[in-house]
């Protein structure tokens, strides 16, 4: 029980919230530009973040009577600019021929387009006029004051969601606070939710894996925990998520542009449009803990008071501290791939032979080593008849390895066209002299040119090990 | 009345009538104690002002289980007009007003039924503490549109079991005596809000909430 309450202290109550950072970090001018949708959309399009397109606005009655409703395309969403929660907003998915007449200037009769909505019933103008009217009306705004409605572009739905969304476009939610990503969840439609995304609706919440926008848990409505998608086999964790650094970009410079300290950004996936920005929430709801089973407050205490400069430092922050798994951030902050210490290779020999076989990373290794047989394999036959005909010389102190070194290349370079250098090696077993010859690898997606050096290996595990002087564009993590 | 201070006499001595002061200071301590089932408790009802008000419409009817039943009625009327007018597809304003009207003529029909019934008491309940109830269906309604029927029913009961809590507190014997005798003793409820309104914990409802996220919590 007391643990309980010590863990309470991390998790983001409605109290906290506002006490502890809406009311600080998100002032009043920059509320009031997100809870303006059509305002707000103008200055992300300005700061040049992808926005849904604004087809028309309708701001009053009179406004409404000279509507052209002919102009309006198949497919749309209307929405009250005011709008909260996800309230008031009507989607349509396709036309109906144009059926029904309506009379206009009491003469000319003109055909009225009919749409259909996502369960399949028909919306009339007058339908469209209706809840338009109660729009104006505030029916859908904070407290009621009269409102704008507006029709936008609807995005197309990604074909990788297809089976987890019902009829809706599903979105991310990133809670970004101080230009960092806190915390991220994909919201799904659902039946219950009529299409569209909001948890408030009865739409899914998934957790989002930070680092890696691979999903984790999920979320029903406001709090119960599931596996599956209702009604289906379709597990909802493990999803990858496309564009994810994109994303987190496209949240953190629309919080730089919308001037809130703490905010929830909504972004969507277009099909040919990529990440779109949706829109920016100044009371971003508290589910998002439930469906990441994850305390928020505890993440917004650790980096308050963070300076960060740049949205792309922001994001790389956030990713590695609050991910799981931060193996893609080390590799994009050092530039350099991890790799474990033993991994599969490709090597390309003479005349263009490729072989994949698995090397030892040694980095107590200077120089990358191949197995006798296995240099054959890859073409360098000719190079090991040849060594193996140069006497070599038996004792030798190591003051004389280099003036031997020497002594082999000016009489043998050149001899076969593989063959590039001489080495004196020290090792456990001693010391040798080996041929080197000029091979390729390919490294966890990386070509690398390495001289590497021939030696019978044959009673070792592995036929090659890559030695240090080849392994520069690499971190190596023994665990993996 | 032995206990009775000094500046309550003077007062009562002014002609201002001794229920008149008792409601008056009885308003921070009802006013708190919602401000606490919002902030600690997490019962969230619909604002101040209506569970407020509902707490003395049920102190000013004879007995409570009439207020009670104004109240219910009030709420299902509400409901039913809203499934009554949806296909009328009117705007807002006049949609409340046919409510309220209906919800009058409802609230006429019980009454008289409580006369045949009666149940006098019933009949004799004050026309203010009705008309108070009959006005915060408008909030209802608002709430209907906004956050859906089920959501409505929530606030509604929350309210209700709000205001009963109220009304208990407000009609407590001994804290009406301790009012009467030491009346500056109101001023706590101040240091009490701030308290309040500074307190960013988990409300208990959230407990219940995140309950999910706490046990995964390490």
């Amino acid at each position: 029980m007391f643990e309980q309450f010590k863990n309470a202290r991390k998790l983001l109550g409605l109290n906290a919230r506002s006490l502890d950072y809406i009311r600080p970090y998100n002032k009043k001018k920059s509320k009031r530009l997100a809870d303006d949708k059509i305002l707000s959309k103008r200055a992300l399009r300005k700061g040049g973040i992808p926005v849904p397109k604004l087809l028309a606005k309708i701001r009053s009655v009179e406004e409404l009577e000279i509507f052209d409703w002919t102009t309006l395309p198949s497919t749309f969403a209307l929405k009250p600019n005011r709008g909260f929660g996800g309230g008031g907003i009507l989607v349509v998915y396709g036309r109906k021929k144009l059926s029904k007449k309506i009379v206009q200037d009491d003469s000319q009769e003109v055909s009225a387009p009919v749409w259909i909505k996502s369960d399949g019933s028909k919306v009339t103008v007058d339908d469209l006029k209706t809840h338009i009217l109660n729009i104006i009306d505030g029916a859908f705004s904070l407290s009621n004051t009269p409102d704008t409605a507006f029709f936008e572009e609807r995005l197309t739905l990604l074909k990788l969601f297809k089976p987890y969304a019902y009829k809706g476009i599903p979105d991310i939610r990133v809670i970004v606070f101080n230009r960092i990503p806190v915390m991220a969840m994909l919201r799904l439609p659902t039946k219950e939710s009529g299409g569209k995304a909001n948890l408030q609706q009865g739409g899914i919440g998934v957790g989002i894996d930070l680092a890696t926008g691979v999903t984790t848990t999920a979320v029903l409505g406001k709090g119960k925990i599931i596996d599956y998608v209702p009604g289906t086999r379709m597990l909802l964790s493990g999803i990858k998520i496309p564009y994810w650094k994109e994303i987190l970009l496209l949240a953190v410079k629309a919080q730089e542009i919308s001037g809130m300290g703490f905010l929830g950004a909504d972004v969507a996936i277009d099909r040919e449009r990529g990440p779109v920005f949706l829109e920016i929430n100044a009371r971003p709801g508290l589910s998002i803990q439930v469906a990441n089973l994850s305390g928020l407050r505890e993440r917004l205490e650790r980096i308050k008071g963070l300076k960060i400069k740049t949205a792309a430092r922001g994001v790389r922050v956030g990713r590695d501290i609050f991910g799981g798994e931060i193996e893609e951030e080390v590799e994009d902050i050092s530039g350099r791939k991890v790799i474990g210490t033993v991994e599969k290779v490709r090597m390309i020999g003479r005349g263009g032979v490729e072989i994949e076989i698995e090397a030892k990373i040694d980095t107590g290794a200077n120089s990358t080593s191949i197995d006798t047989e296995f240099a054959r394999q890859l073409g360098f036959g000719s190079v090991i008849d040849y060594f193996n005909t140069i006497e070599l010389p038996k004792e030798f102190s190591r003051e004389e390895a280099q003036k031997i070194e020497d002594n082999l290349r000016k009489e043998h370079l050149g001899k076969d066209t593989s063959l590039v250098d001489f080495v004196v090696v020290y090792s456990s077993h001693g010391c040798s002299i080996r041929p080197k010859v000029k091979v390729q690898f390919v490294l966890d997606e990386i070509m690398v040119s390495a001289n590497a050096n021939i030696v019978d290996r044959d009673e070792l595990k592995y036929s090659v090990i890559i030695g240090k002087k080849n392994l520069g564009k690499f971190l190596i993590d023994v665990n993996k | 009345m032995n206990n009775v201070s000094p500046v309550i006499s003077f007062l009562i001595n002014q002609g201002v009538p001794l229920d008149t002061i008792i409601l008056l200071l009885m308003l921070p301590v009802v006013v708190t104690l919602i401000a606490f089932f919002r902030q600690v408790v997490g019962i969230k009802a619909f604002g101040i002002y209506t569970p407020a008000i509902v707490t003395f419409a049920f102190l000013a009817v004879p007995q409570l289980r009439y207020g009670v039943a104004v109240f219910v009625s009030v709420i299902l009327v509400g409901m039913l007009m809203r499934v009554a007018l949806k296909g009328l597809r009117i705007l807002y304003l006049p949609r409340v007003a046919i409510t309220l009207s209906i919800i009058a003529f409802s609230i006429l029909l019980l009454l008289s039924l409580g006369g045949y019934m009666q149940r006098t008491g019933l009949a004799s309940v004050s026309i203010f503490p009705i008309l108070i109830m009959i006005t915060i269906v408008e909030k209802f309604v608002v709430a209907q549109i906004e956050n859906g029927n089920r959501t409505a029913i929530i606030l509604a009961v929350e309210t209700l079991v709000i205001s009963l809590a109220g009304y208990y507190l407000a009609s407590w014997p001994i804290l009406i005596r301790g009012i009467i005798a030491f009346p500056w003793m109101i001023l706590i409820t101040i240091p009490i809000n701030i308290f309040l309104g500074k307190w960013d914990g988990l409300r208990l409802t959230e407990y219940v909430r995140f309950k999910d996220v706490l046990k995964n919590i390490k």
